[in-house]
C-alpha cells in the first residue's frame, strides 16, 4: 500500500472518531445543562476538545448554544465538527480506491449534511439533542459501513489503528481535565453525584459503572474503569490493546526494521498500562501517570509518521 | 395536464439537423422516448431531474471549485433525456475513427522516426518543428507495439445534412469517459426499463478492456505487472474522473509525490518499502511530468520519469509528443495522412479549415471572419477561441490583432451549426446543440471502440460551444444495437 495512502486512511479514520467523541460530549453535556444550571459549566468540554484561551472559554462557558455552534458549525474552530468531517472527507476523497463506494459516499453524505445551511438554522432554533443525534446517527453509519463493506487488509489495520489511538487519546484528554482540580488521592471527594454521573455518561460508560461498583461513585472506580477496565470500549487500556492487536497484523519480512521499532513503542506503552493499577498511580501521581501515558501515545504517532507513511 | 404540452416549444433552428424530429415527424429511433416523455407527468420529470442531481452528489461524482479559500461542489450538469446513435450511424462512426486513429499511430511513429511523410513532402517539416507539443526528447525513442495514442477521444459534429464530421483528435489526455459510464448509471435509475426496451448497447466494458491494454503494455515479464494512474491529485477537476477508472479497474491512484526514480526505474513508495511500477497512465500532461525535461517547477510529475521511459523500463499511457498530432494546424493534413499510410479514402470527414500562417487562406478569412471559427492552435476547453457570428467588433479587432502576431498559432473554420437535440430544461422540452466524443482504445490486439461515448450540449441557448468551460453539460449516449 502507498505510504500515502496508508497516512490518509489513518487521519481519515482519525477525524472520525474525534468527530463522534464530541458529539457524544456534547450531547450529555447539554442535557446536564438543562438539568442544574447553577453548577454546571461548558469549561472542561471546551478545555478538552478547543484551543480557546481561558478568556475566551469564559465569554460563552454558559451559554449552551453558543458553544454548541461554536463545536459544530464554526469554521475558525479547528476541532469543529464541520471541520472534522471536511478533513475526514478531503483524506477519503484522496483514497477512493482504496475504500469501498459505500464508506466513500456515506462520509460523502456526512460530509454534504454537516455543510448545509439547515444544521446551522436547526442549532438556532431546534431541540439540540435531535441535532445532534441525527450527526451521531451519521457517525454510526460509517461504522456500520466500515465494519460491514472493508475488507480486512491493510487499509483496515491503519484505520482501526488510527482510530483506537485518537480514542486512547481523547480518554486520557478528558481525565487529565477533569481531574486536574481533583485531589485523586481523596477517595471520599466525589460530592454532586448527578455531575459524575453524566461524566460517566457522556463517554457511553455510566452503565457499566452502575453494573460493576455497587459502592455508588467513587474516583478510584472512576479511573479504574477509564484507564484499567478491558471490557470498556472507551477504556485506555482497551483502546491501546486494539490499536496494538491491528498494527501486529502488518508484520512481514520486508520491513522488519520499522515494524520492530514501532512495535517496541505500543508493547512498552501497553505494559506500562497493563502493570499499573489505581493504587500504583495514584501514588505515583495521576497527573504524572497521564502525562507519561499521552506523550507516549504521541510518540507512537509519530513513529507510525516516520515509518510508515514516509513523512520523515 | 394536457400530455402534448411538453413538446410545444420546440423551436427547430433553420439549417440544422435535429436528432430528434425530421420535418414535423418523430425520428424512429426517438418514437419510444418521445412516447414516454409525453405520457409523464411533469412533476414526475421533475423528480427524476432531482434524483439525478441528488445521485450526482451523494456519490461525489463532482468537482470542487475554489473561491475564497472554501471549496464549493459542483455537478457538471447532466441533461436527462438520452441522445440516441442509431447501428449503422455507429458503425460509420466505428470505422471512420478506427482508421484516423491507425493512421495517427502511424504518423506519431514516423514523425519520431524515418519521418517519410515529411521527406515525401506531404507533411512540411517547418509545421512539426514549429509545433509547441513536439518533443524532440521522443525522437528514437521506440515506444511498445508502437502504440503511441492508447486512449483517443475524438470529437465528431454533425452539419445540417446529418454528416458527422471529425472536429478534433484529442490524443493526448482525453476526459469524460467517467460521464460515459456514470451516466449511464444514472439513467438506469431514472427511467427503469428504457434501456433494455431500446436495446442499448452496454458501456460498462471499458476498464476492463483499457486494463486488459494496460497490463500487456508492462515491460517487464511478470505475470502481475504493477499498473497506476497518475493523477496530479485532488484539485484537478477531473479527479473524480481518475478515482473512478482506478477503483474500476482496480489499479492504484497515485500523484507525482508517490513515485521516486532509481537507476532509470519507477518505484512507488509502499507502507513496505519501494515496489517497482511497470505501467504509469497518466492524467498529467507532458509539461508537468518531468521537471527534469519540462517545466521545472512542477510539483505534479516525477523527476527523471522521461529516461526511464526512454529506457523502455516503464510503459507511459498516452506516450510523450503526441500532441503533434492533435495540433490543429497538423488536422488539416490528416486525410492526406490516411491516403499516405492506408491507401484509403478517409470515411469520416474533417470540418474545412484554413491555416493562417498560409497568405491567401488568411486573406480569406480575415475578410469573411463573421462567417468562421478562429482557434488557437494548441488551444483547448473551448478557450481563446473567437466565434466570428457572436463576436463584437472590438473583440474581432483585438483577436485580428493577436493573429497578426503569431499566424502559426490559428486556424480558422467556418460556423458549422452543431446539430440539436431535445434536453429537459425549466420543465421544457427545447432543442440545444451537442457533439459526440466517442472514446478509442488502442491495445496490441486493435483498436477498440465501446459503442457510446460522452455527449456534450451547450445549454444556453442559441450557443455552438459545448465545452463544460463554457456553460455546456452532458447527456447519456445511448448507441441502439441493429
Amino acid at each position: 500500500m502507498l505510504s500515502r495512502v496508508a497516512d490518509s486512511l489513518f487521519w481519515m479514520s482519525r477525524y472520525i472518531e474525534r468527530t463522534e467523541g464530541i458529539l457524544r460530549m456534547l450531547k450529555i453535556n447539554y442535557a446536564s445543562s438543562q438539568d442544574n444550571t447553577s453548577e454546571f459549566g461548558w469549561n472542561p468540554v471546551l478545555k478538552t476538545f478547543s484551543f480557546l484561551e481561558e478568556s475566551q472559554i469564559a465569554k460563552i462557558e454558559k451559554d449552551s448554544r453558543a458553544v454548541l455552534r461554536f463545536m459544530v458549525i464554526d469554521k475558525d474552530n479547528p476541532n469543529s465538527v464541520v471541520n472534522m468531517v471536511t478533513k475526514s472527507r478531503e483524506n477519503a476523497r484522496a483514497v477512493q480506491d482504496h475504500i469501498t463506494k459505500e464508506v466513500w459516499q456515506c462520509l460523502n453524505e456526512f460530509y454534504h449534511i454537516v455543510c448545509e445551511d439547515k444544521l446551522s438554522k436547526s442549532l438556532k432554533s431546534e431541540d439540540p439533542v435531535s441535532v445532534l443525534d441525527s450527526l451521531i446517527r451519521q457517525g454510526m453509519l460509517y461504522y456500520g459501513t466500515t465494519e460491514i463493506t472493508m475488507s480486512r487488509g491493510e487499509g483496515m489495520c491503519f484505520m482501526s489503528i488510527g482510530r483506537y489511538l485518537e480514542r486512547a487519546i481523547q480518554s486520557t484528554d478528558i481525565l487529565q481535565v477533569k481531574f486536574k482540580e481533583l485531589p485523586a488521592d481523596d477517595a471520599e471527594s466525589v460530592t454532586d453525584p448527578s455531575s459524575w454521573k453524566y461524566f460517566l455518561m457522556s463517554i457511553s460508560g455510566y452503565e457499566l459503572y452502575l453494573k460493576n461498583y455497587r459502592s455508588g461513585f467513587e474516583v478510584k472506580n472512576i479511573l479504574d474503569q477509564i484507564i484499567f477496565n478491558i471490557n470498556f470500549p472507551r477504556s485506555v487500556h482497551y483502546s491501546v490493546y486494539q490499536a496494538q492487536r491491528y498494527f501486529e497484523r502488518l508484520k512481514n519480512e520486508r520491513n522488519r526494521d520499522s515494524y520492530d521499532k514501532v512495535n517496541f513503542m505500543i508493547g512498552k506503552l501497553r505494559s506500562n498500562i497493563k502493570f499499573s493499577n489505581v493504587e500504583s498511580i495514584v501514588q505515583e501521581g495521576l497527573p504524572n501517570f497521564l502525562d507519561k501515558i499521552h506523550q507516549e501515545l504521541f510518540s507512537v504517532g509519530d513513529a507510525l509518521n516516520q515509518h510508515y507513511f514516509a513523512n520523515s | 395536464m394536457n400530455s402534448s404540452s411538453i413538446f410545444e416549444s420546440y423551436p427547430l433552428a433553420p439549417n440544422t439537423w435535429d436528432e430528434m424530429y425530421a420535418g414535423k415527424d418523430v425520428r424512429s429511433p426517438y418514437q419510444d422516448i418521445y412516447e414516454f416523455l409525453q405520457a409523464i407527468p411533469l412533476e414526475e420529470l421533475n423528480k427524476k431531474e432531482d434524483l439525478a442531481k441528488r445521485l450526482f452528489m451523494s456519490q461525489g461524482i463532482t468537482f470542487t471549485v475554489y473561491s475564497s479559500g472554501e471549496g464549493i461542489e459542483k455537478i457538471f450538469p447532466f441533461d436527462i433525456i438520452p441522445r440516441i446513435v442509431t447501428a449503422t450511424e455507429w458503425d460509420s462512426i466505428e470505422n471512420g475513427i478506427t482508421q484516423r486513429l491507425k493512421a495517427l499511430n502511424l504518423f506519431l511513429k514516423d514523425v519520431y522516426h524515418n519521418q517519410f511523410i515529411i521527406k515525401d513532402g506531404i507533411v512540411p517539416a517547418d509545421l512539426i518543428y514549429s509545433c509547441p507539443h513536439y518533443i524532440r526528447e521522443m525522437q528514437h525513442v521506440n515506444v511498445p507495439h508502437d502504440i503511441y495514442v492508447h486512449i483517443a477521444g475524438i470529437d465528431l459534429i454533425r452539419d445540417h445534412d446529418g454528416t458527422f464530421y471529425i472536429l478534433e483528435d484529442n490524443l493526448r489526455t482525453p476526459s469524460g469517459v467517467s460521464y460515459m459510464i456514470e451516466n449511464r448509471e444514472i439513467t438506469k435509475r431514472i427511467f427503469p426499463d428504457l434501456i433494455p426496451r431500446n436495446n442499448v448497447r452496454p458501456v460498462t466494458q471499458y476498464p476492463n478492456i483499457l486494463h486488459k491494454n494496460l497490463v500487456a503494455l508492462s515491460p517487464r515479464p511478470t505475470a502481475n505487472p504493477t499498473v497506476v494512474l497518475l493523477t496530479p491529485g485532488m484539485y484537478n477537476a477531473a479527479y473524480f474522473e481518475h478515482t473512478t477508472l482506478a477503483r474500476l479497474m482496480g489499479v492504484e491512484l497515485v500523484e507525482g509525490r508517490d513515485l521516486v526514480v532509481e537507476n532509470h526505474h519507477v518505484f512507488m513508495k509502499t507502507t513496505n518499502g519501494l515496489q517497482q511500477v511497470d505501467v504509469i497512465y497518466r492524467r498529467v500532461d507532458d509539461d508537468y511530468l518531468d521537471p527534469l525535461v519540462f517545466n521545472p517547477s512542477s510539483e505534479l510529475g516525477v523527476s527523471g520519469i522521461l529516461s526511464a521511459y526512454r529506457k523502455g523500463n516503464v510503459a507511459i499511457v498516452n506516450s510523450i509528443g503526441n500532441g503533434v498530432a492533435d495540433d490543429k494546424a497538423i488536422y488539416v493534413y490528416v486525410p492526406e495522412m490516411i491516403r499516405y499510410y492506408l491507401n484509403e479514402e478517409p470515411l469520416l470527414k474533417n470540418v474545412p479549415t484554413y491555416h493562417l500562417k498560409n497568405k491567401d487562406e488568411s486573406k480569406q478569412v480575415l475578410d469573411n471572419i463573421q462567417k468562421m471559427v478562429v482557434k488557437k492552435t494548441n488551444g483547448s476547453g473551448g478557450y481563446g477561441m473567437l466565434m466570428g457570428n457572436s463576436a463584437s467588433d472590438e473583440e474581432i479587432a483585438a483577436y485580428k490583432k493577436e493573429i497578426l502576431k503569431d499566424p502559426r498559432q490559428f486556424i480558422a473554420q467556418p460556423v458549422i451549426s452543431l446539430s440539436s437535440a431535445p434536453c429537459y430544461i425549466n420543465g421544457k422540452v427545447q432543442p440545444r446543440r451537442l457533439d459526440l466524443r466517442p472514446f478509442a482504445l488502442c491495445g496490441p490486439s486493435g483498436i477498440e471502440i465501446v459503442p457510446g461515448g460522452l455527449t456534450r450540449v451547450a445549454l444556453k441557448e442559441g450557443s455552438l460551444v459545448v465545452n463544460s468551460s463554457q456553460g455546456g453539460g452532458s447527456k447519456d449516449t445511448w448507441v441502439l444495437s441493429s
